[in-house]
């Protein structure tokens, strides 16, 4: 190394320069992310382009096209954040800072919403309170004599309650880990100081979990305002629009300059709220902070209310993860809605083609090209995975690693821009970009490399996320003690860093392969018959009303994200034994 | 081994185990290192010591080739490690140094064995040559017993030997230890400071010792130098410095307890401190102010016939192998004094200190050293 120094001392100052890494992770992270938002810029800013701005903002057709859509997801967005921060904060507040029974079921009670899709609850909606005002079979109330008013069978009602019944885990997990940083300290200085419980909740507990009150609030919302399914099935039905579906119908009906235009301005209203509320929890940070390490918390007794809270919030994880799940598995086996418990049937599953049920269709597991999908969507999950977690490792090692660059700042700015990003404006984005053939790059429209690649930057800011908090982990010192044996990066990397990472990357490669095998909104556009995934049949049976085959392969998709789980789970304690000895 | 036989080969005196010369770290526009020169034969114990940020960790880092320099040069027993004109180092391994952590930097997924074998398999050990020098190294630090363990499940003074054993494993020729005592509680640190100069004799590898106690720099050295805003305040063996510090930085900072730098103006011929005559202004010829250097133990309580009084606020004793070490106030300035026997006063209290002898050094208003 002291030769190649004194030969070509520039070229060290250049391999040794602390900006050269993050340069480059920088142009890896513009390529899948910011050209594909400058492409869709650009694509509406062509004449046909430009008839599309038209058309949506000043036009006898905006009203149908922009505002009414706007309107039906703003409304779906408060509701969705005020309904989960009433739901989540509730049951986070019951599960850390009471004595209410059996703390750790209620706990995983209330994060598995997020594990089922958002349109397994809404497919479950449908085959209990489906009415008859689009034909086909009603659902189990209304066969059964209970009539469902059209407010409650379709539109903005049952689309608002599976979306908080999805979204609220999520405001749980923020809330209950700002909960957990309030110190018993903090809360029995309160009390010498002679404060009242009410007092302590409002005065000190309330300020402090503030910012990620705002926090679960605005990523609520942004949920709820890019979600795809639950709209998808349960308004469209009735033209009850928002903007993501209008996107999808847009570039569905070819019509693909619309649909861009109405993506920017999704963008833009996501990241502008993003942004502003990230301004103001920024400024309150320092709450956060001074609480430092997770102390032992203080519980407050709730007396005769502990057994009517804890059943209570019991029943809301029953009625939004066991009961949907229970439906989709009846409905599976059930010929008609009208009868779930009764005649079941194994033909949805496994019945041949040709008979009077399903209007001759076989099962799902004799339908080949549904064989096909399960493979695609487990390969699919697991590429995206990987790469996403390659990619964030990479990312968030530059981060940690380079802090004295200017631009690694820049790099951990824009690896967190996909999070303004709805999946379905990203999805077109991408279509936008590598749609048509690029320069040397043939046309990836419809192919799996599009999909994997469109995915792993959607879910990268959760990847690097993941990867930073791993990191973080490991000090600079473990890793510059193992420099100092003379071990080189890969060595390094493979031996030291790797294996104290494995944990943490498998549970966010977990987390990404979850989201993507049950994703929608983004596959939504990107799919084709070449590359079947399981959420989009599910989603065109639903469409088609067969709804036992949609349930039947609902139940597939969470089957197979339940088994990635239990097999992480037991790799991870395999890997890690030092760690629980 | 060859490197071995080269160092037996030159002569002891004429090449340093380690010299550091007009090395200079910058990051942005911080100079945490600032053109600093010193140099030490093989075998010796040499000690930075300071306050926090006085860049002594960042000068540790460069040693270890952990940071390049940005100007100047590193060389151990004479080749050239790291050179801030070509901006490379020399990589941390191939220069035979090994580094202690103050966090010790445990690999927590390896077992105390593999801790220590780890090392000696990227250097490329064979299987039985590393299973005799992890024997060696674990009788050798009397951690046999922990060989199966892993850093999770050992205290902190055992990570601390652990962290020893597997930085002297590969036996370098310089070891560096950073603040390796701060994070153990006081008696373990007495016991393992014992140990480190016993495994020091036993290795006979030049060491580089960072700490901001001084008490460990005067017990353990036989170099020290003090390091303020990244310079070298004084360089040399800990008796030298004792004796003669070249600043009052210096002198208040060495010594248990340190000395005692007082303000003195020249009025006729004699030095004055307030309205006390202290001592005869010949000591510092041309020098208008001064500053004198008294030694606790030339300070008391109590008017002596002859010697020089001055009253002052008594703060604090404590005693100390049958004296005690008496703090108080004069304005602003803190004094250290030492008493015969058990000394106790009411805090606040107004006392008369006597200086038994004359200065035992004089130093300019900056803090140089005059006579």
């Amino acid at each position: 190394m002291a030769t190649l120094a004194s030969r070509a001392p520039w070229m060290a100052r250049v391999v040794q320069s602390r900006d050269i890494v993050p340069l480059i992770m920088l142009a890896f992270t513009t390529l899948l992310v910011i050209a594909p938002l400058l492409m869709i810029l650009f694509a509406t800013l062509t004449p046909d382009g430009m008839a599309a701005w038209q058309a949506i903002t000043n036009s006898p057709l905006s009203r149908n096209l922009w505002w009414r859509p706007l309107g039906n997801t703003m409304i779906l967005g408060a509701g969705t954040a005020i309904g989960c921060l009433l739901l989540g904060g509730f049951l986070a507040w019951l599960v850390v800072l009471t004595d209410v029974p059996a703390r750790r079921f209620l706990a995983i009670m209330s994060i598995l919403p997020f594990m089922i899709p958002s349109f397994a609850a809404a497919l479950a909606w449908s085959t209990l309170f489906r009415n008859d005002r689009l034909g086909g079979q009603a659902g189990y109330f209304a066969s059964n004599g209970i009539p469902i008013p059209d407010w409650l069978a379709w539109g903005i009602v049952p689309t608002l309650i599976v979306l908080i019944a999805h979204y609220y885990s999520l405001a749980y997990t923020m809330i209950a880990a700002s909960l957990s940083s309030v110190s018993g300290d903090l809360v029995e200085s309160a009390e010498m100081a002679g404060a009242k419980r009410g007092r302590i909740l409002f005065g000190i507990v309330l300020p402090i979990v503030t910012p990620a009150l705002i926090s679960g609030g605005m990523l609520t919302f942004a949920g709820a305002v890019s979600n795809f399914a639950a709209p998808a099935l349960l308004g469209a039905p009735v033209r009850m629009q928002t903007l993501s579906t209008r996107i999808y119908g847009m570039v569905q009906t070819g019509n693909i300059e619309r649909g861009y235009v109405l993506a920017l301005l999704l963008m833009l209203m996501a990241a502008a709220l993003l942004y502003f509320s990230d301004r103001f929890v920024s400024g309150r940070r320092a709450f956060v902070t001074v609480t430092g390490k997770g102390a032992r918390t203080k519980r407050f007794a709730l007396g005769r209310w502990r057994w009517p809270l804890f059943i209570f919030a019991t029943l809301i994880g029953v009625i939004t993860t066991i009961i949907p799940v229970i439906v989709l598995f009846a409905s599976s086996m059930a010929p008609r809605p009208g009868v779930l418990f009764s005649n079941w049937t194994l033909h949805f599953w496994i019945g041949p083609a040709g008979t009077s049920i399903a209007e001759g269709q076989a099962g799902i597991f004799r339908n080949p090209h549904l064989i096909d999908a399960v493979f695609t969507t487990i390969r699919l999950g697991l590429t995206v995975a990987g790469c996403a977690m390659l990619v964030g490792l990479l990312i968030a090692y530059t981060i940690v690693r380079y802090k004295a660059s200017p631009y690694t700042r820049i790099l951990s700015q824009l690896s967190f821009v996909p999070l303004f990003i709805p999946s379905i404006a990203m999805a077109a984005a991408y279509i936008a970009m590598y749609g048509t053939s690029l320069g040397p790059l043939p046309a990836l429209y419809g192919t799996f490399a599009l999909i994997v690649m469109a995915a792993t930057a959607n879910l990268m800011p959760y990847a690097v996320q993941s990867a930073r908090g791993v990191l973080g982990q490991i000090s600079a010192d473990i890793e510059e003690s193992a420099r100092m044996t003379g071990a080189g990066a890969v060595r390094r990397m493979a031996q030291i860093v790797f294996p104290l990472a494995m944990r943490g990357i498998m549970a966010g490669g977990i987390l990404v392969f979850i989201k993507i095998v049950r994703d929608l909104s983004l596959v939504v556009l990107l799919f084709s018959a070449s590359t079947p995934l399981l959420s989009m049949i599910a989603f065109n049976y639903a469409s088609l009303g067969f709804m036992q085959f949609a349930n039947a392969i609902t139940l597939v998709i969470l089957v197979i994200c339940l088994i990635a789980s239990g097999l992480v789970h037991i790799l991870q304690n395999k890997v890690q034994g030092w760690k629980s000895k | 081994m060859e490197k071995q036989m080269n160092m037996e080969n030159r002569t002891r005196s004429a090449t340093p185990a380690i010299a550091i010369t007009n090395l200079t770290k910058r990051f942005d526009d911080f100079t945490a290192v600032d053109n600093i020169n010193i140099s030490v034969p093989p075998g010796s114990f040499l000690v930075l010591v300071g306050p926090s940020g006085c860049g002594k960790s960042t000068l540790l880092r460069m040693l270890a080739g952990l940071e390049p320099p940005t100007e100047g040069e590193i060389a151990f027993n004479g080749k050239v490690v790291s050179s801030g004109r070509s901006g490379v180092t020399t990589n941390p391994a191939s220069r035979d140094a090994g580094l202690v952590f103050q966090s010790y930097a445990l690999w927590p997924h390896k077992t105390v064995e593999g801790n220590i074998e780890w090392p000696l398999k990227v250097a490329g050990w064979s299987r039985d040559d590393r299973a005799r020098r992890i024997d060696e190294v674990l009788k050798f630090l009397d951690i046999e017993r922990l060989r199966n363990h892993y850093p999770a499940e050992i205290s902190g003074g055992q990570q601390q030997r652990v962290a020893i054993a597997r930085t002297i494993g590969p036996r370098p020729g310089v070891l560096l230890l950073d603040e390796p005592l701060s994070n153990l509680d006081a008696k373990l640190r007495v016991d393992m400071r014992s140990e480190l100069m016993r495994i020091h004799r036993a290795t006979k590898a030049t060491s580089v010792y960072v700490t901001h106690d001084q008490v460990e720099a005067m017990t353990m050295a036989t170099h020290v130098a003090v390091l303020r805003d990244g310079r070298v305040e004084q360089f040399g063996p800990p008796d030298e410095l004792l004796r003669t510090p070249q600043t009052t930085f210096v002198a208040t900072f060495l010594g248990t307890p340190a000395g005692n730098p007082i303000p003195a103006t020249r009025e006729g011929g004699a030095f004055m401190f307030g309205k006390t005559e202290m001592v005869s202004a010949d000591l510092a010829p041309g020098h208008e102010k001064v500053q004198l250097l008294y030694r606790a133990q030339d300070i008391t309580v109590g008017a002596r016939e002859g010697r020089p009084v001055v009253k002052a606020t008594y703060a604090e004793s404590a005693p100390i192998a049958g004296q005690s070490m008496v703090t108080c106030m004069i304005g602003d300035l803190r004094l250290t004094v030492m008493v015969d026997g058990f000394y106790r006063a009411e805090p606040g209290a107004e006392i008369e200190l006597c200086f038994l002898r004359d200065p035992d050094a004089v130093f300019n208003t900056d803090g140089q050293r005059i006579s």
